[in-house]
């Protein structure tokens, strides 16, 4: 092997990583290594995980390297991270809890390589703080496609025994095979509420369990909204709907006091009960053929510039803006007055502002809005503007 | 991703005929062993999205595997087992190989019946023993089947499959209220999966070509002339379309009885060497 197998990094359900070295460049490298079972074959995470990694190449994804298949056993080779965020926040967090540069920052980097991924057809299904890793340069890096899956137009149903339950969003609670995008969208609140606090926001039991953990702090949603998520279920069609407790919703504000009014913002936005009013693909491609309009997933960068704080190009109305503007400036002050205290975080967005001059993700062009909700719309230069504010604040 | 080698030369002579397979016999091996495996995908009552798949990805390893090295009947079950995976409704191994097993032994009552050698004309199916050996090498054949697929594919195991495509190009072109046309179109596109379209032309192609022949064979007229043409809407090249038509054509084809008997022996790869060593081309 042109590898050299260091000290045993961890074990997993089907692998065991170690850390490595290569021979050739002396380039530390993860060694995943799978055992191939002779009962089932080549496990099914290690046969979508390499055929999607290998063609999703970004720097917020872990890059797959090679792999070496052998009769035995399979190798895969990964970019070397130093831990993953669950380990960060544990030993860099104030029990647990993030400073607000450095959330932002990494909820950055979750948004970015999750779109990546969406916008390369490809569901992760498996977001959560052990998934995601953080290399010495402060870089996030999504890992552990072992659950992802390629996802085309809309038809297929899909298993619904995906993404570990802290994470898992309410319609795949309620049973839909027929979920998209919108799964990681929610893994993402989830793991942005736990960058701020330190803590899992919800924390079930056991899928039910889970589903009134979620409903006690967004509230229990209308009965038409979870008759619609069961029918698009199909397994649950026979058995009657179960009656869920009304709770009232508890403001974000309530629930994360630290947070400032833009992460409570976005957070309501991810942290949809009903997928389809989650931050989404403006449309589903399904009247769409070309390669060029399935990418178009405008969802995110949306998501991003709230994220970073932007004005919304068009506003419901003109209050909104106005509200928003005066979130801005009180904003800018705030930041100011965090920054002397986020030293490391600072060394984080300057090395991001840096290295990859954030902006240079590209803006798919904004089809035209066939009946779209106008704030959806997103113009290039929007977000291209990034930059010069976030050095005016430095 | 559509071939994994992606080369003509790979296309006009694929590592069968390197080994002196003919191009007619391959096809039909080829054809052969998909219909095994959407056989077996019907009495395992799995999914025609895995059985799709399964038969795609088997057209595929023949751009870069010889029929000499591989039997088409292991190569199939491998296939199925994997794009079961694939589409997350995974087969129990011990069900496939049964299936298998049966499969394969009809086709050697057919192939006895008509050398001669048994009178019987019913077939019995005799079940494997539970541990015996007919399983276990029917399992690591499967296990190594597997595995070569994804080994000489390099993990490119992605398919897209035509349906979606094709209900959207119906509705386009505003067929969906004529009462065959999807039910016939539809067959075409599940015909075509026993050729190796799918690893050779994209989606879209291969819809129109379905599309082409259900309007020509019901007497629907869509607007066909320059600068009309309606493939034309879905990027089509009419070169194209009308090549998988013939791959389809090809398939309907009368054979022989020899040729139709030929298979039945070819479903292994001694029986191809054998056969390879009986038909050596003479200079």
């Amino acid at each position: 092997m042109n590898y050299v197998q260091l000290e045993k990094l961890g074990e997993g359900t089907y692998a065991t990583v170690y850390k490595g070295r290569s021979r050739a460049t002396n380039e530390i490298v993860a060694l995943k290594e799978i055992h191939l079972d002779a009962e089932e074959g080549t496990p099914s995470t290690a046969i979508r995980e390499i055929s999607l990694m290998k063609e999703l190449k970004h720097v917020n994804i872990v890059r797959l390297y090679d792999v070496i298949h052998t009769e035995t056993k399979l190798v895969l080779i990964f970019e070397y991270c130093e831990r993953d965020l669950k380990k960060y926040m544990d030993a860099h967090g104030d029990r647990g809890a993030l400073d607000p540069m450095t959330v932002r920052s990494f909820m950055y980097q979750l948004l970015r390589g999750t779109a990546f991924c969406h916008e390369n057809r490809v569901l992760h299904r498996d977001l959560k703080p052990q998934n995601l890793l953080i290399n010495r340069k402060g870089e996030l890096k999504l890992g552990d496609f072992g659950l992802a899956r390629a996802f085309g137009v809309p038809v297929n149903t899909f298993s619904n025994e995906v993404v570990t339950l802290w994470y898992r969003a309410p319609d795949v609670l309620l049973g839909s095979r027929t979920y998209s995008t919108s799964i990681d969208v929610w893994s993402c609140g989830c793991i942005f509420a736990e960058m701020i606090s330190g803590v899992p926001l919800f924390r079930g039991r056991d899928n039910q369990d889970q589903l009134l953990h979620i409903m006690r702090i967004i509230g229990t949603p209308d009965e038409r909204v979870i008759r619609r998520i069961m029918s698009e279920s199909g397994e649950s069609q026979q058995q009657p709907p179960k009656q869920f407790p009304r709770y009232p919703k508890i403001p974000f504000q309530q629930v994360l006091p630290k947070a400032h009014p833009q992460a409570i913002d976005l957070l309501e936005r991810l942290l949809q009960f009903d997928p389809a009013k989650r931050i989404t693909p403006r449309r589903r491609c399904s009247t769409h053929t070309s390669p060029q309009a399935r990418r178009q997933y405008p969802f995110l960068p949306l998501a991003l510039s709230r994220l970073l704080s932007l004005p919304t190009p068009h506003g419901h109305h003109a209050a909104q803006q106005q509200q928003q503007q005066q979130q801005q400036q009180q904003q800018a002050a705030q930041q100011q007055a965090q920054q002397h205290a986020a030293q490391q975080a600072q060394a984080h967005a300057a090395y991001l502002a840096q290295a990859q001059g954030m902006p240079q993700y590209q803006a798919p062009p904004i089809p035209q809005a066939q009946g779209a909700p106008q704030a959806m719309v997103m113009p290039q230069h929007q977000y291209m503007t990034y930059p010069q504010q976030y050095a005016g604040q430095r | 991703m559509r071939h994994p080698g992606g080369v003509f030369e790979q296309i006009e002579k694929t590592p069968s005929r390197e080994d002196d397979i003919p191009a007619d016999l391959e096809e039909d091996l080829r054809a052969f062993g998909c219909k095994l495996i959407h056989q077996a995908g019907v009495l395992l009552k799995q999914k025609q999205v895995a059985v799709a798949t399964a038969q795609i990805l088997f057209q595929r390893f023949w751009y870069v595997s010889s029929m000499k090295q591989f039997g088409i009947g292991d190569v199939g079950m491998g296939a199925l087992y994997l794009a079961s995976k694939l589409e997350e409704c995974s087969l129990r191994m011990r069900d496939l190989i049964n299936v298998y097993d049966l499969l394969l032994q009809r086709n050697k009552h057919m192939l006895d019946m008509q050398n001669s050698t048994v009178h019987s004309p019913e077939f019995r199916y005799a079940p494997m023993s539970y541990f015996g050996n007919t399983f276990y090498d029917l399992k690591d054949a499967l296990v190594v089947a597997e595995m070569q697929i994804l080994k000489r594919l390099g993990f490119s195991v992605n398919v897209v499959l035509p349906y979606n495509t094709l209900v959207n190009y119906l509705r386009v072109l505003g067929l969906t209220g004529h009462p065959d046309v999807c039910t016939r179109a539809w067959g075409y596109l599940n015909d075509a999966l026993q050729t190796p379209v799918y690893a050779l032309y994209a989606v879209p192609t291969i819809v129109c070509a379905a599309i082409l022949f259900t309007t020509r064979f019901l007497g629907i007229c869509l607007p066909s002339t320059p600068p009309n043409c309606w493939w034309e809407l879905f990027d089509a090249d009419w070169e194209d379309v009308w090549s998988v038509c013939g791959y389809i054509m090809r398939l309907y084809r009368p054979r022989s009885a020899e040729e139709k008997s030929r298979v039945l022996g070819l479903v292994s790869k001694k029986g191809v060497r054998q056969w390879l060593e009986e038909h050596e081309p003479v200079d």
